[in-house]
């Protein structure tokens, strides 16, 4: 009994040393294959020798294993990739859950264009960066608006965006790492005295405060916003709000948006039309920032984001939407009140005019020699009118100038049959 | 000789599928007709509002750029025109009780006109007793069958219930409205509004609470990209106009997802834009296709 119990012991021992053996001499012989394999490579790409042997190298790039990434053979891929850039990454990046999986993503992460941003073989920049610190995020973001401005505020000035921002996802808006407030009271007291008398002693600790500051740089001394609505310029924060000592300092004076049309009585006429974006309660604010702003006429932000970012999702998609790649060049700019009457209108869709009229404002001479259109062309399909948009979808089509159809025939033979 | 038969017999059993499944597919939703300009009506302008009045079996619709009123038969024929006397300056909504009065949402007013034809009386609705922080702007409107008119009030988000006499009665505040578009009150009295922002449709009942929320935000079948009117089929489905998608999309009285129909176009059956719809007691359905400026009617 013991000397069977000893002989199962060696077997299982024999067996073990066997297995593990077998298993080393298989990674082995890979990484030699690889090694193998990847001299192949570097026969034809010699100069990549020296970037291997780099001190920023990527893992893979690194260990000579070129096949994780590209197919030696074919690709339906630029660069012989294996899958599509975002994919390929995220197979191996896939771990970062909590960094990749929040509610808010940063553009390129999420179109699943990480070569923006990062190197896939070597970088001298941390993370395989392209850049290094402000000058990555300055290729694509406003580099313009934040250097011309004589005020920076210090993370900007020392080129460090990811003091605030999170680069790939954020479970806060404007791809912040933490909350507004957070991310501001981690250096910036709202308690000191100075800090209290410069608020008019509001209690603001739980504003917003790029509600009046800009958090990246100002013409402003303290990085208040470029245009000031008035009672804020002055300072007479009971013009529209309640004394700072009542029970509700930071509510509004009156009900509604008559504390707006108190000083702007005429808006009341924009919003009596047929179509209009009335809401509850100050709605102004929906769109307009009633303390400080970039933009023209006090908006929050610029108009196309006004527009899409919560209300309008539907519309963000399909600008987004690649396939929708011919555009209005207003649409493009983001330009949306050059078309559409903001506030209200009696034409379809918020125009500011009927369909025709709003385009001869910037086509004038089109107008003149086009397709016959207005209330003598009748489009035998419905009956009804043909104007600008019965042909053109200024929104965004993937038909040259915009049409709803190819212009060398399928959009012709709408109407006119038996060609 | 087997096999041959065994052929013939799988044949002829292909040749019965497809007249069958044809069936199938035919009894669903299908376009019967369009109202669109004509010598009778000459140019349909905005059209905003419909009303199909049972007891006249009338369909009313509101030409928003000419002012006026028009009246079909159940064939869709063209009845007549009614301007109010000139009392109406851009009317959008409408609606007609049992007694024959007409109520009709002037939004450029800040108003709901009531229009009494036999009495000869045109006068707004008195919403001085209504409480309010912004001023009223009326939007879609909706009667039951006791004659109850319900107002969207979109500058306030809520519902506002006036009962037969013409008396403010009540409202329904909707916790968290941000768009809110329609209402419609089906024979039991339930309340449904549509919120376009929100993408949703609450269904409340008569005393206010709420029975129901449903609708969904999602480009593709069952979600929603821009809904802007809703109609409850007397057999308790719910049809919800898009009028990004182009398309009607029909939910049970759960609010599950069925089917939708129609797509964006500009041939007959076909929508651009639709912004309104309505059902009558037939089950015909009639939507407002302002993109090409007509009525379509569905069955």
């Amino acid at each position: 009994m013991v000397m069977v119990q000893r002989k199962n012991c060696w077997s299982f021992f024999i067996f073990l040393c066997v297995s593990i053996s077998s298993m080393l001499m298989v990674d082995l012989s890979r990484a030699q294959s690889t090694q193998v394999s990847a001299e192949k490579c570097l026969k034809c790409h010699p100069a990549l020798r020296q970037e291997m042997a780099s001190k920023g190298a990527h893992a893979p790039f690194k260990n000579f294993e070129c096949s994780s990434c590209h197919n030696p053979h074919t690709s339906n891929y630029k660069y012989l990739v294996k899958e599509e850039i975002g994919k390929l990454c995220k197979s191996c990046h896939k771990g970062k859950k909590r960094a990749f999986g929040k509610k808010y993503g940063h553009s390129p992460f999420e179109e699943g264009a990480c070569l923006k941003c990062h190197k896939p073989h070597s970088s001298k920049n941390r993370k395989l960066l392209l850049a290094a610190g402000e000058k990555l995020c300055f290729t694509c973001h406003a580099k313009k608006e934040i250097l011309s401005k004589k005020y920076k505020h210090d993370p900007v000035k020392k080129g460090k965006c990811l003091t605030c921002h999170s680069p790939h996802t954020s479970d806060h808006e404007g791809m912040l790492k933490r909350g507004l407030t957070q991310v501001c009271a981690s250096c910036h007291s709202i308690k000191t005295k100075s800090a209290q008398k410069s608020h008019n002693y509001y209690p603001v600790q739980d504003t917003k405060c790029t509600s009046c500051h800009n958090p990246h740089a100002s013409s402003h001394s303290d990085l208040i916003k470029e245009s000031s609505h008035k009672p804020f310029a002055e300072r007479k924060c009971t013009q529209c709000h309640n004394s700072v000592r009542s029970r509700d300092p930071l509510g509004v004076k009156g009900d509604g948006m008559s504390v707006c049309a108190a000083c702007h009585p005429s808006i009341m006429e924009d919003f009596r039309k047929v179509n209009t974006h009335v809401g509850q309660g100050v709605f102004c604010t929906e769109c307009h920032n009633p303390h400080a702003s970039d933009q023209a006429s006090m908006i929050k932000g610029k108009e196309a984001k006004i527009c899409t970012d919560s209300c309008h999702l539907d519309t963000k998609e399909h600008l987004r939407d690649r396939i929708n790649k011919h555009k209005h060049p207003l649409v493009m700019e983001g330009k949306c009140s050059n078309c559409h009457r903001p506030h209200g209108s009696n034409f379809r869709l918020l125009y500011r005019a009927d369909e025709i009229s709003t385009c001869a404002d910037c086509h004038k001479r089109h107008v003149s020699f086009t397709h016959p259109i207005g209330k003598d062309a009748i489009d035998p399909r419905s009956k009804g009118e043909i104007t600008c948009i019965t042909c053109h979808n200024l929104m965004g089509s993937r038909h040259d100038f915009a049409l709803r159809f190819d212009r060398k025939k399928e959009l012709c033979i709408q109407c006119h049959k038996g060609y | 000789m087997f096999r041959k038969i065994h052929f013939v017999v799988l044949f002829l059993i292909f040749l019965l599928i497809i007249p069958a499944t044809a069936l199938c597919a035919g009894k669903g939703i299908k376009h019967l007709t369009s109202i669109t300009r004509g010598s009778e009506i000459g140019r349909l302008g905005f059209l905003s509002g419909l009303f199909f009045d049972e007891n006249r079996k009338r369909l009313y619709v509101t030409d928003t750029t000419n002012k006026r009123i028009l009246a079909f038969d159940v064939d869709m024929k063209f009845v007549s025109e009614f301007k109010a006397g000139g009392a109406l300056e851009a009317p959008t909504f409408l609606v007609r009780n049992s007694k024959g009065q007409f109520f009709v949402a002037e939004p450029t007013k800040g108003s709901v006109l009531f229009i009494d034809i036999k009495h000869r009386a045109v006068k707004p609705i008195d919403f001085s007793a209504v409480p309010q922080a912004n001023i009223i702007h009326p939007g879609n409107i909706a009667v039951d069958s006791a004659d109850n008119l319900y107002i969207v009030d979109k500058a306030n988000q809520r519902i506002l219930i006036f009962d037969p006499d013409l008396r403010f009665h009540r409202q329904v505040l909707v916790k968290g409205g941000r768009g809110l578009s329609d209402v419609k009150v089906d024979s039991r009295g339930n309340i449904y509004i549509l919120d376009t922002i929100d993408r949703s449709i609450r269904v409340f009942d008569s005393q206010g609470s709420l029975l129901l929320t449903f609708g969904k935000r999602d480009k593709d079948k069952g979600g929603f990209d821009f809904p802007v009117s809703l109609a409850v089929h007397p057999k308790g489905l719910i049809f919800v106009v898009d009028k990004h998608k182009h398309k009607v999309l029909t939910f049970n009285k759960k609010g599950e997802f069925l089917l939708d129909f129609s797509e964006l176009g500009w041939r007959e059956g076909r929508l651009h834009y639709p912004s309104f719809i309505c059902v009558n007691k037939a089950g015909r359905i009639f939507i407002v296709d302002r993109g090409n400026s007509r009525i379509s009617v569905f069955e």
